[in-house]
């Protein structure tokens, strides 16, 4: 469920995310035109084109299952994260405004998930790994199918933030379900991605080549970054994990004002699976992870 | 859902279709968030959202089966969605379902959000049954949509059915060579089509991009159609927003 | 009469340094029709494009009404020579054919009244008028090349340029933009294979052989000696 639809979400989240929104995509408009000047017109349009007409298309992942590409991190590693946040969201209007998916008060919140936290968080992996592991084929598709995995699986724990901030669902299911949904999906975003920029790279190099390579001064800057966020995500993990109910708890009165009264009593007795949500979430996240990496490693050994 | 529907709307003259397409979008905006933004247990105010909804439809001449069936398929996955709220929410459980409980809370939330789903679904029912795509854009570009977003919808709306229809055709080239083959020889060809493809639609940019130039193209798409906001446009607008923003105030009244 | 357009030893080599023209000069006046022709890859769209300062020479000049291009030249440039492109699609990039005539004239400043009324006028002179609001998927080949047409005839240049303007079009169409095209009165620069084409629209020819200019004189005197346009590689 990366579009959410109309009727999930609280007044407060709907209005926090647009707000959100709109300040990341005025940045992005800015980014983006001093990067890509008056060709910003046609390229944008293109690689739109591109993504509506390529989320059509179902590649197979054998065992039955198909999937098609959500396009993300293919765009931020094309165009950059802030093109690409522009494409995904020119993306997102149109679905919510003419085809329903996703919904139209939603927008904010999808355009927050999708666009800027999945594009953005996947131009920063892109650029943090293409930094450590190199400028070569193997290392640009492999760092590509980690940043499409990563963008994939912030876009489900986003959804599912806002799932818990509207009141709507407790916080462990919420992420079980959609954060630890999105991080399967990552996988085939992960494999798709990664097999896309490995043709790009053999075919049409250019299309990848306008990165300008990190300098030094960026690749200290990624480190920090990166290190920030994993910290940060370490810190917010092990604090809701030796306190469950008391975030619960805030997050839930932050979420409903006065008199929802449905979230009053928030969760008490929901009971955790044996051996702890948190430990098998790590696991499951720890696995996906290594999936994922041994299949864009083995995608593109496969091929001379 | 293919992207053909967008050009097979009714473009049938109502008073809907005389307000401006930005109006339009802007009705559309104002109730979905009105409904969405219902609290729980607002269950007058989401059936008098309904009911404005429904009459804008009426309006519209938008017939009630092309409406249903245009929303059929996002309430299917709205349903999907929340299906899951039944099990997950902790409460008295009302039924057992082999190791999952549906509870008394779990079923109060479920029909919360499929009410505020459904509702907030007409309005963008309405939207596509009396909008096409060029006044769609038209509409968001008066309403200040990001320039980049603007001129990349404006560009990718021609750009593509150019791509669909090189996509189809390199899809047909690759099934006439490769009759069959594994699942592993099927994905390796889609990944060919969908990067040849990518590779066209930047190639089709740079020509597009001469072909603006050599006409004076300096960065912005020009809007040829002004809008034409009558004063009859500017009240019903107006007087459908407030109605609204009434109905949903009320909700929320003590 | 004086040169509408004056190529002067335009060389141009790709980016990665293959030369694609060599010192082309010749010169078109105002009304006058020429053909340019060659084999493929003689460098003709590469010419065509030089025309109105999408591509710059390495060495040389070109000149529109005696004005050497330039960047603050361009844009006056650009509204003399129109240029048509091979491939209608790319030219007809708007969700409408009204706005695509009209994109060229809004921007050169035309009021949204004034672009309405003129595109109108050339949909109509064209036999589009009731295409106006169609998006181009939604046109004929025909239509689509004759509407690639009205987007440049829109702004009433002074040279019409075309490149392959009667490629993958039927019999029908290829001969109701023939007529079309004789009833202009802007001079026309027509890069083809289409050798029947051009016979009796232009009157001159431009043959580019490997980015040179190998002839430039009467269109029926070329067409008349077999063993010439065979050495240029225009007939089999």
């Amino acid at each position: 469920m990366a579009h959410i639809p109309d009727g999930f979400l609280s007044m407060p989240v709907i209005a926090g995310t647009a707000t959100a929104s709109l300040a990341a995509l005025a940045t992005a408009a800015r980014r983006s035109r001093a990067a890509l000047g008056e060709r910003e017109g046609p390229v944008l349009g293109a690689v739109t084109a591109f993504v509506f007409a390529a989320q059509m298309l179902n590649f197979p992942l054998g065992i039955g299952a198909s999937a098609h590409l959500l396009g993300g991190a293919l765009v931020a590693v094309l165009l950059g994260p802030w093109a690409g946040m522009l494409v995904l969201f020119a993306v997102l209007l149109v679905q919510a405004l003419l085809f329903q998916d996703g919904g139209i008060a939603a927008l904010g919140a999808n355009t927050l998930n999708v666009a800027v936290l999945g594009v953005g968080s996947a131009g920063v992996t892109y650029r943090i790994g293409r930094a450590g592991l190199g400028e070569t084929r193997g290392a640009t598709v492999v760092a590509a199918g980690l940043a499409a995995w990563i963008s994939t699986a912030i876009v489900g724990l986003a959804v599912a933030a806002e799932l818990v901030l509207s009141g709507l669902v407790p916080l462990q299911p919420a992420l079980l379900l959609v954060g630890g949904g999105h991080v399967l999906i990552g996988i085939a975003e992960a494999v798709l991605t990664g097999l896309l920029v490995d043709f790009v790279f053999r075919t049409r190099p250019a299309l990848l080549a306008r990165r300008t390579p990190a300098a030094r001064g960026d690749r200290i800057r990624v480190v920090a970054l990166a290190g920030a966020v994993v910290a940060t995500v370490l810190v917010a993990v092990g604090f809701a994990s030796s306190q469950p109910d008391v975030l619960e708890t805030a997050l839930a009165r932050l979420a409903s004002p006065v008199g929802s009264g449905l979230t009053a009593a928030p969760f008490a007795e929901y009971q955790s699976p044996v051996g702890g949500l948190w430990v098998a979430g790590a696991v499951g996240v720890l696995a996906a992870f290594l999936v994922a990496w041994g299949l864009t490693i083995a995608v593109q050994r496969r091929r001379p | 859902m293919s992207f053909r529907h967008l050009d097979r709307f009714a473009q049938v003259r109502s008073p809907v279709t005389r307000v401006p397409a930005a109006g339009r979008v802007f009705g559309t905006v104002v109730l979905a968030l009105a409904t969405a933004t219902l609290p729980a247990g607002a269950w007058v105010q989401l059936g008098l959202l309904a009911a404005v909804s429904l009459a804008l439809l009426a309006i519209a001449h938008v017939p009630l089966r092309v409406a249903l069936a245009r929303l059929a398929w996002p309430l299917g996955l709205v349903l999907l969605a929340s299906l899951a709220l039944l099990v997950v929410m902790p409460g008295e459980p009302l039924a057992r379902l082999g190791p999952v409980a549906v509870t008394a809370q779990g079923a109060d939330r479920f029909a919360m959000v499929m009410g505020r789903a459904m509702v907030a679904l007409l309005p963008a029912v309405l939207l596509v049954s009396t909008t096409s795509f060029p006044e769609l854009l038209q509409g968001l570009r008066e309403l200040r949509v990001p320039v980049a977003v603007a001129t990349a919808l404006g560009l990718a709306y021609r750009l593509l059915y150019l791509t669909v229809d090189e996509l189809e055709r390199l899809q047909r080239a690759a099934r006439s060579r490769h009759a069959g083959g594994g699942v592993t020889r099927r994905r390796h060809l889609i990944t060919a089509i969908a990067a040849a493809t990518l590779g066209r639609a930047f190639v089709r940019a740079e020509r597009t991009h001469a072909a603006m130039l050599a006409r004076g193209f300096r960065g912005t798409l020009p809007l040829l159609h002004a809008p034409v906001w009558t004063y009859r446009a500017v009240l019903n607008v107006a007087a459908v927003s407030i109605l609204v923003l009434a109905v949903a105030a009320s909700a929320r009244l003590p | 009469m004086t040169a509408l357009v004056q190529a002067r030893d335009v060389t141009y080599h790709y980016p990665d340094g293959t030369p694609a023209l060599d010192t082309v000069a010749f010169t078109v006046a105002a009304g006058e029709r020429v053909a340019l022709l060659g084999p493929t890859g003689a460098g003709k769209s590469t010419l065509l494009q030089s025309l109105n300062g999408l591509l710059r020479p390495s060495a040389g000049a070109v000149l529109v009404g005696g004005v050497a291009v330039n960047d603050e030249t361009v844009t006056a440039v650009r509204r003399r020579v129109g240029l048509v492109f091979q491939n209608p699609d790319d030219q007809l990039f708007l969700p409408s054919l009204l706005e695509d005539v009209a994109f060229g004239p809004l921007n050169a400043g035309a009021s949204r009244a004034e672009a309405a009324t003129r595109s109108h006028a050339v949909l109509e002179a064209l036999g589009l008028a009731a295409a106006h609001d169609r998006a181009a998927h939604h046109l004929s080949g025909g239509e689509r090349r004759l509407a690639a047409l009205a987007t440049v005839l829109v702004s009433q240049p002074d040279l019409l340029v075309l490149d392959e303007p009667s490629g993958d079009l039927d019999a029908r169409s290829r001969r109701r933009l023939r007529d079309i095209l004789a009833e202009r009165r802007e001079a026309l620069l027509v890069a083809t294979h289409d050798l029947e084409f051009v016979r009796g629209l232009c009157s001159r020819a431009l043959v580019l052989v490997a980015g040179k200019l190998a002839w430039d004189g009467a269109l029926d005197v070329l067409l008349a000696d077999r063993a010439m346009m065979e050495r240029f590689g225009l007939v089999a």
